[in-house]
């Protein structure tokens, strides 16, 4: 199956995907570099899991936009069905269909059961009798009565690059729904019982992410590699808001980078990610005057809001919290000025 | 990503001990999937054998799919790939047993052994006013060590710890043929994994295998040619070898042979952790993971450095994590058992441990002397709760060791008292 499909990206190398990363300006680790590589050159789904703002998401489009190909996005929810994410019929256009073909074969004189055609116009069920077009016999299963939704999208995508498939917060669907993906994930294909089996020309490069709200099934987790994606230490996030933030002072975006790592160590419902810490950043650059100046107790109340996104939390930085979170950005502060 | 060595007993190892790997995961509870094994050696394949954190992180991404099991992942990968590079050279893979003691045995991509072993030499006499370094370094190892430690070749000057307290130069005719150590401690390790278990595997000569000779004779139209034989399986041995590095101790042990030992142990126990203790204890069970000798070295150099002095043996056995012994733990103290702590301390610990692993033995480097005794008042508390004091000087030691657990075994009484060297 896998194993001996022909990936679009089985000749990539280390410098193919740093360069992808750098390109869009997303830092990654050796580990996921590597482990990226080995999903691209093996051909197999990867499942990210991490906390939520640790860049699972940001991994699928970076890849999408480093290798310029397209993003398939399917965000997965609680109740979603078959028909949203592999394809649906175009039941308007089916109707429309059957109805012209009944209008065709009666104005030609035929009274060939006009009665009850609106019933059988319906596709919905499948029945022969709505499925043919009228007199001419051609069937409304077809190509041009198909909606593609993103599975059945990014297994026929018939572009030079294979497209990113990111099946997102797979752990928000139903179980029921993850059998629907086994299929897809092992042998990159599906079954539509009106056309035949669906198989991709060159596999997707598949990324699914999670995060943990569920214990996904044995089945989903035997058919991909598992990358756990850690929150940001700060030397990362210092190096993600250089190249996300540039118009941040340096020293002041350690600070930020420091009270962020010291919000994460309090027993928070909602940990900043390093998302959370690039709004942070962006919202106080935005509103500096004085680019360079050090992080103030009423600069951070100000913009706690980006960082924190739960009243409780946000009710837990005190004034003894916050004086907390000034002495690390001093801290690390004084050690940048060192170092410069 | 690298080069992969393209031969077949290369293949063999690397699957034998990708396979023993994730045994050993899903034995720890890691919810290995079925068919990650094969990924596994293709994602080995793809990253080489170069970059140990790269192939951690390969074999992570295939073998593990839950955060909880990372940190059981990470805590064996470390015997995993010092098995898989011990016994992987370019020019094939060895066999275990004739693997050199100071694991001579590049990763791929790296230096040969030789290189490494003259480059980690001539760290030691280089630098540092080098002549003074150097011959402070020569001193340290007591003449004891020589350059490639672990490597018995010719005499070398030993030290004895005299009776009057002062170390005194001896010339030892210590000459230890390397097959020599090879023998007696493939000895031991027969000895210890003497018990056998309830599975039957092939080989051996204790019953006629007759499935096998029935799937042979397919091939020969149903004539038997040869009768298969098959055995029960042994246990692999499960040690703790806790380690006293006091003064008194190392003036007296063979320092290489000592290393070469709990090397060995490593190299070839199922599972050997190594501690060394002397007012503290301390986990160096990774000092001597490296493929040459020099990392254990350093590490038994560090711990005179910062310890050497007296040996508070009680204080430091209390210290061990209760998780290090268990019942199937064949547990060995190297010490003399100069205890210059609290006995009673020693005392207690010793119980316990006793108490949870599968045997407590006492190797004692001054039980070589014939005229040895346990007079010392740490020994004598120590004596007990330990199954056996043996002599541990040179590689008739071991043989002598294995020789009683083989024929008295392990529920008789055994011990210096009765080596038959002493009659």
């Amino acid at each position: 199956m896998t194993d001996r499909r022909t990936t679009a990206f089985a000749d990539a190398t280390e410098s193919d995907v740093r360069a992808a990363f750098d390109a869009e300006d997303y830092v990654a680790d050796d580990d996921v570099v590597t482990t990226v590589l080995l999903a691209l050159r093996l051909g197999k789904p990867l499942l990210v899991e991490g906390e939520p703002g640790a860049g699972k998401t940001e991994l699928a489009k970076v890849l999408a936009a480093g290798f310029d190909t397209d993003l398939v996005r399917l965000q997965c929810y609680e109740g979603l069905t078959a028909e949203s994410a592999l394809y649906e019929w175009n039941y308007t256009k089916q109707l429309l269909a059957v109805q012209r073909g009944n209008r065709h074969s009666s104005g030609g004189g035929s009274d060939g059961g006009g009665s009850g055609s609106d019933g059988n116009g319906d596709g919905s069920d499948g029945s022969d009798a709505g499925a043919e077009d009228g007199e001419r016999g051609e069937s409304v299963f077809t190509e041009e009565y198909l909606l593609e939704r993103p599975l059945l999208r990014a297994l026929r995508n018939d572009g030079e690059t294979p497209p990113v498939l990111l099946i997102d917060e797979v752990d928000r669907a139903d179980e029921e729904f993850e059998a629907l993906l086994l299929e897809v994930l092992s042998d990159f294909q599906v079954s539509v019982p009106e056309l035949g089996t669906v198989r991709a020309e060159t596999p997707p490069v598949v990324v699914v992410t999670s995060n943990r709200t569920r214990g996904l099934s044995d089945a989903l987790k035997r058919r991909c590699l598992y990358l756990h994606v850690s929150p940001p230490s700060f030397e990362k996030e210092r190096a993600i808001l250089a190249r996300k933030v540039p118009e941040l002072d340096g020293a002041v975006a350690a600070e930020l980078c420091a009270a962020a790592g010291r919000l994460r160590e309090e027993p928070l419902r909602k940990p900043p990610g390093a998302a959370e810490t690039i709004d942070w950043a962006r919202a106080v650059a935005a509103l500096r005057t004085n680019g360079d100046e050090s992080l103030s107790s009423a600069e951070v109340e100000q913009t706690l809001g980006c960082l924190l996104k739960e009243v409780e939390d946000v009710e837990r930085v005190d004034d003894d919290l916050l004086a907390d979170l000034l002495d690390a950005a001093s801290e690390a502060r004084a050690s940048t000025d060192a170092a410069r | 990503m690298s080069d992969v060595p393209d031969f077949e007993v290369a293949r063999d190892h690397v699957r034998d001990e990708l396979v023993r790997f994730t045994r050993a995961l899903r034995r720890a509870g890691v919810g290995v999937p079925a068919n990650a094994q094969t990924t596994a050696a293709r994602a080995l394949v793809e990253v080489g054998f170069d970059d140990e954190s790269r192939a951690n992180v390969a074999l992570r991404a295939c073998l593990v799919t839950e955060r909880e099991d990372l940190d059981t992942f990470d805590r064996l990968f470390g015997e995993f790939w010092r098995r898989l590079t011990a016994g992987v050279t370019p020019e094939g893979s060895a066999e275990r047993r004739e693997d050199d003691p100071d694991g001579g045995f590049a990763p791929l991509g790296g230096a040969p052994a030789d290189e490494r072993v003259e480059e980690s030499s001539g760290r030691e006499t280089d630098g540092d006013s080098d002549d003074q370094r150097g011959a402070a370094a020569s001193s340290s190892l007591g003449g004891v060590v020589s350059k490639n430690a672990g490597e018995h070749v010719g005499e070398h000057v030993a030290t004895k710890r005299s009776p009057t307290g002062t170390p005194t130069p001896v010339a030892a005719a210590t000459t230890t043929p390397d097959q020599e150590f090879e023998r007696a401690f493939a000895d031991l390790t027969d000895a210890l994994a003497g018990l056998r278990g309830r599975r039957w595997t092939a080989g051996g000569d204790e019953r006629a295998d007759a499935r096998r000779a029935l799937r042979s004779s397919f091939g020969t139209g149903g004539i038997v040619v040869s009768m298969p034989q098959r055995e029960r399986t042994r246990p692999a041995v499960r040690a703790l070898l806790l380690v006293d590095v006091s003064q008194s101790v190392l003036d007296t042990v063979d320092r290489s042979f000592l290393l070469g030992f709990l090397r060995r142990a490593r190299a070839d126990w199922r599972d050997a952790s190594v501690y060394f203790f002397d007012e503290e204890l301390r986990d160096v069970s990774n000092a001597f993971d490296a493929p040459s000798q020099t990392a254990a070295l350093d590490a038994l150099e560090r711990a005179e450095a910062e310890w050497g002095g007296g040996t508070r043996i009680g204080a430091s056995l209390a210290q061990l994590p209760p998780d290090a012994v268990d019942h199937r733990t064949d547990v060995f103290v190297v010490s003399d058992g100069l205890e210059t702590g609290d006995v009673a301390e020693l005392e207690r610990a010793l119980s316990g441990i006793a108490q949870r692993a599968a045997s407590v033995r006492w190797l004692n480097p001054l039980a070589a002397s014939p005229a040895y005794e346990p007079a010392a008042r740490g020994m004598a508390a120590a004596q007990p709760f330990v199954d056996g004091i043996f002599a541990f000087s040179e590689a008739a030691d071991l043989t002598e060791l294995a020789r009683q657990l083989r024929t008295r075994g392990p529920r008789e009484r055994v011990g210096y008292e009765y080596d038959s060297r002493r009659e």
